[in-house]
């Protein structure tokens, strides 16, 4: 039997709900990595704006969800899913015909800073190389993408130095700030803060609350304190299933269900 | 149980000592080889040597036109199998040699690789010289190098790109860029010391080669530089092989131990390359 219908976007945020437009909508959502099911029979509404948190132990399916948002598991072999995917309003597979679209729309920060053997300039400019673009325009995109993820006075004299040379938590901004240049509508984090250092996970944090007030963010932690600072939404995932979800005043109060406030005081959970 | 532990150790020194007589014997071998060629052939090195041409079949002389010859049929060797090696290894690694096709693919490599060369010169002289009638040519030379150097290259390359971590790849994507962009942008860059390495672990073996090109691209002597494509030329193995058919003769014997020790120089030269590239070009990754 199909759950109930999750929403986060209340009326107390829109006059008329079923009209607030919405990041992301599942419906029956199952997701798979050969015959085993990752995901089962999800469904779930993503408001527009604000960070959402995904919360859950490890292997539920948290990154399975993000990574059929934006179509990055089709290049997995074996990964299949079943249901509905709407993605900024348009169904993710017949909405996008050309993947790349969806991937500009809907940018991702992966757990593992990755920064591809070049300059930090050429890295900002990874994405853009579809657009011609002056050297003047790149330069103003560059200085815009990296000053927004608050790490252009760190590197403002060094735009030629390889990207590797960075610290693993400026590694880390360099990747938002990439994703940024591409001005997406929707920005998916999977575990973004859980490979550096506290300094530049608060650096991170503080960027995804202050990109939160303009689009929709989508953040997979296992950092529990993370997501009491950082969301406006939470959603609990466990064994595949999303157990609870609703704002985070709700998920960190005592009127959360008993198997949430469990994770969430004691880290663990006995689904 | 201390009789046991004595046991233990005894099996494990002999073990060591194996591995260590191995070494031994691979090492000597290659210095005996090595300071055989350097010691005989060093006597007929000099400038004059590399820069004159042969005469007297050798006899007399140096090997100008024969390095000419060998350089010039394996770098356009090089030419003409970069690109299909590097199209062959994306291809392949585009399948995933789990799939059938893939699977097939670098079976065939694999057993290309291992066919004699006697064999390349023989299909060259069937299919080229007999039933295409190009006569001998150095350019055929070379594309039969190239046949020969391509499971090298390729499965060089390939394995390259196999060693790029995913997420180089699923960030790459997650900017937007296509896969023809994915593969400029990243697959290449970051395998290309596995196509540099393989080129010229390829080039290394191609120019020590005699059999495949001894029928099709080479004339023992009256050779100098080629004026086109259906040309002949002189090698330095096949000059080598002249020169051994001589070996009665004290100056032939002595120009051809000088050759050989002129083409180790050149193999071990493209070897070292290839060291050079495996290790100083591989791109630094993420640990």
């Amino acid at each position: 039997m199909s759950p109930a219908k999750l929403s986060l976007v209340s009326s107390a945020q829109s006059g008329h709900p079923d009209m607030e437009p919405r990041s992301v909508e599942l419906e029956g959502f199952s997701a798979y990595y050969g015959k085993n099911c990752i995901i089962s029979d999800v469904s779930l509404d993503l408001p527009k704006k604000g960070v959402t948190c995904l919360v859950g132990p490890s292997g539920t399916g948290k990154s399975t969800i993000l990574r059929w948002l934006n179509r990055i598991n089709e290049d997995v072999e074996n990964a299949s899913f079943s249901g509905s995917i709407k993605v900024l309003g348009q169904d993710v597979i017949s909405g996008y015909p050309d993947v790349t679209e969806l991937r500009r729309r809907v940018g991702m920060v992966f757990q593992q800073p990755c920064v591809f053997p070049c300059s930090i300039y050429d890295n900002m400019l990874m994405g853009l190389r579809h657009k011609k673009l002056s050297k003047l325009e790149a330069r103003t995109v560059v200085e815009q993408g990296l000053k927004s993820a608050s790490l252009w006075d760190e590197v403002s004299n060094r735009l030629e130095e390889r990207a590797d040379t960075l610290s693993l938590g400026q590694q880390q901004r360099l990747c938002l700030a990439r994703a940024l240049v591409l001005n997406p509508d929707m920005l998916l984090l999977d575990e973004p803060t859980a490979s550096i250092d506290p300094v530049s996970s608060r650096a991170i944090e503080d960027l995804v609350i202050s990109l939160g007030r303009k689009i929709s963010v989508i953040m997979v932690t296992h950092n529990i304190g993370q997501a009491k600072r950082i969301s406006d939404h939470v959603v609990f995932v466990c064994d595949g299933k999303v157990v609870e979800q609703g704002s985070r005043a709700h998920m960190f109060s005592t009127r959360c269900s008993a198997k949430t406030k469990t994770y969430i005081t004691e880290e663990f959970c006995d689904c | 149980m201390s009789d046991r532990v004595n046991i233990r150790h005894i099996k494990e020194q002999c073990f060591a000592m194996m591995l260590r007589a191995s070494l031994f014997i691979c090492v000597s071998i290659l210095i005996f080889l090595l300071g055989s060629i350097f010691i005989k052939g060093i006597g007929a090195i000099s400038l004059e040597f590399i820069f004159t041409p042969s005469m007297e079949f050798g006899k007399s002389g140096g090997v100008f036109y024969q390095i000419l010859g060998s350089l010039l049929m394996t770098l356009v060797a090089g030419l003409l199998v970069l690109p299909l090696a590097v199209g062959t290894a994306l291809f392949q690694y585009g399948l995933n040699t789990r799939n059938g096709i893939g699977y097939l693919l670098e079976q065939s490599l694999y057993a290309l690789n291992a066919i004699p060369s006697i064999t390349y010169g023989i299909f060259g002289l069937i299919f080229f010289v007999n039933i295409l009638n190009t006569g001998i040519s150095w350019f055929v030379g070379s594309v039969i190098l190239a046949i020969m150097m391509l499971p090298t290259t390729t499965l060089s390359t390939y394995q390259a790109m196999l060693a790029i971590p995913k997420i180089y790849h699923e960030n790459a994507a997650a900017l937007g860029l296509n896969k023809g962009q994915v593969i400029r942008r990243v697959t290449l860059p970051q395998s290309f010391h596995g196509i540099v390495t393989g080129l010229l672990i390829g080039l290394a073996r191609a120019i020590g080669e005699t059999a495949p090109i001894m029928f099709i691209a080479t004339a023992f002597s009256g050779v100098s530089v080629p004026q086109s494509l259906v040309e002949p030329v002189s090698t330095l193995p096949t000059h080598i092989l002249e020169l051994a058919q001589q070996s009665t003769d004290p100056q032939a014997l002595q120009n051809a131990w000088g050759a050989s020790l002129i083409l180790v120089l050149l193999v071990s030269a493209l070897s070292l390359l290839a060291l050079f590239a495996r290790t100083r070009l591989a791109p630094r990754r993420p640990s």
